[in-house]
């Protein structure tokens, strides 16, 4: 498939334009996306979700923009140029370090090109599913339950620690070519020029289809755009209950935030308010009549009648007592990040304080794009 | 909509009182119950002191009402508790219903027992006095 590239005789020259433009703004702010985007999902917590998913996404957009350029860029951006056969892949492993200098990718760097454009439109498209399924939100929200949430995500933590192996042999393979061709390869993707040798593999030149290109990534954003948009606009199925009832919101929470119905399965609830004298260390008695309307809404409403992450948490409460929500080993695992401190702030005061943290926490959704850990308020 | 929710929430959470009586009328109904004058020094007494009796997690009235019942206090799971002195908040002591409710269960939580005609005539005497 490859075009054959051709052994340079002539001048040596150091000023063979290889990199054009686009692909040099391309890799930088391909890295530049890319690390954003690995560090606000390996080592920040859920508040940076924002950061996450433009930087995703800009890596993800430049990298379709780039497949584009792959078929309508100049000569050395093009895939036909670069794609190596079996055989090419072969003749290069057995030639060792006595392989011909190729002036574009080699034969190994341009698999490494292939399996990162690959793997980061693979890394796109399970975070959009994550998203859609774990947190109900985006293109696929309505497509997917909540229980396929965990699945979804871990199939995207999977793909971004093989990036992040791709990304040390991809460092590794440029440090020990540039080593054994005596060039700095990092360098050329800077200026876009090469040092041109006797002997080094050129390929035949070929055009670039500049206006066919920007035709070509426009409508693929605008489109992408307009679907996703719409997509995201699907009604969800079983969406945690709208606001409380009159009289959830008069009796429970005159005392603490109002738990949303879907957080607790039926069975806890109804354990919970048939021992109100004993309420989390008080006592919370209510009239009989009262009592029975709460638990009634409570238990209507509760988590198997709703397709959320929250409500999948803690579906499978079967404490004989009902435990609180932050005794949890699934709400300890989703708080590591926030210190002791923070609780005890006078804005915050409790860990059952959910609503302190999470403005949307009486939706029942806790979504991560509502959480913002206030301030410790002056004296 | 969600400006309407956080508005209908917090409407939601102020309680509907029925002012149905006054913390004088009710002074005088719990001493009249007790038959004997309410005293605002036990009632500050009462109020201040830990005791042992009740839940481990509220020794005390000013566990959530702070020690001074002319600014606001606080639940255990953060939420703000208006001032209980009718002084500050007027809105105290005006029903009956919602009155009793609370002496029950903040009685029960606090000492472990129902407070008497006296205890409850003595701590409303003294919240009217500050």
């Amino acid at each position: 498939m490859s075009d054959i590239p051709t052994p340079f005789e002539g001048l040596v020259d150091d000023g063979h334009p290889v990199w054009d433009r686009f692909i040099r703004v391309f890799h930088w702010a391909l890295v530049v996306s890319v690390v954003m985007a690995l560090a606000s999902g390996f080592l920040l917590d859920a508040s940076w979700i924002r950061l996450h998913l433009v930087s995703g996404s800009l890596a993800v957009a430049l990298v379709v923009a780039r497949i584009v350029w792959g078929f309508t860029g100049p000569t050395y951006a093009r895939f036909s140029q670069f794609i190596p056969t079996l055989r090419q892949i072969s003749d290069h492993l057995k030639a060792g370090a006595d392989h011909a200098r190729h002036i574009g990718h080699n034969p190994l760097g341009a698999l490494m090109v292939v399996a990162l454009l690959a793997l980061i439109i693979a890394l796109g498209v399970t975070g959009i599913a994550a998203l859609g399924s774990g947190l109900k939100t985006g293109p696929l929200a309505a497509s997917l339950t909540a229980s396929q949430g965990p699945l979804w995500t871990e199939l995207h933590e999977l793909a971004g620690f093989i990036l992040l192996g791709l990304i040390v042999l991809h460092v590794g393979g440029v440090i020990v070519e540039s080593r054994r061709s005596r060039e700095c390869l990092a360098c050329s993707m800077v200026t876009g020029r090469k040092e041109e040798r006797n002997g080094d593999l050129v390929a035949p030149p070929r055009p670039t289809h500049l206006v066919l290109a920007i035709l070509l990534i426009s409508g693929l954003v605008i489109g992408a755009v307009v679907t996703i948009n719409g997509l995201s606009q699907c009604p969800l199925t079983l969406p945690p209950v709208g606001p409380m009832a009159q009289v959830y919101g008069d009796v429970c929470a005159a005392c603490h935030m109002a738990y949303h119905p879907s957080t607790r399965p039926a069975a806890s609830w109804e354990l919970m308010m048939g021992g109100l004298g004993e309420h989390f260390g008080e006592d919370a008695s209510l009239p009989e009549e009262t009592r029975i309307e709460v638990a009634a809404w409570l238990t209507e409403h509760a988590a198997a009648t709703t397709d959320s992450k929250p409500a999948l948490l803690w579906s499978d409460l079967r404490e004989s007592t009902p435990v609180a929500l932050p005794d949890t080993e699934a709400w300890k695992r989703l708080h590591t990040s926030v210190d002791e401190a923070s609780f005890r702030q006078r804005n915050i005061y409790s860990r059952s304080n959910c609503i302190a943290c999470h403005a949307d926490a009486e939706t029942g959704w806790f979504s991560p794009f509502q959480i913002s850990i206030p301030k410790e308020p002056k004296q | 909509m969600k400006h309407t929710l956080i508005l209908l929430t917090a409407l939601m959470a102020q309680p509907v009182l029925a002012q149905d009586t006054s913390p004088q009328a009710l002074i005088e109904q719990y001493s009249a119950a007790a038959g004997a004058a309410a005293s605002p020094e036990n009632g500050q007494a009462l109020f201040m002191a830990t005791h042992s009796g009740g839940k481990p997690d509220t020794p005390s009235c000013t566990t959530c009402h702070s020690a001074d019942p002319t600014k606001g206090g606080q639940a255990r799971t953060g939420k703000p508790i208006d001032p209980l002195s009718p002084t500050a908040n007027p809105e105290r002591f005006t029903d009956t219903k919602f009155v009793e409710k609370w002496f029950g269960r903040n009685c029960n939580s606090v000492l472990g027992r129902d407070c008497s005609a006296q205890e409850k005539a003595d701590i409303i005497a003294w919240l009217v006095s500050l």
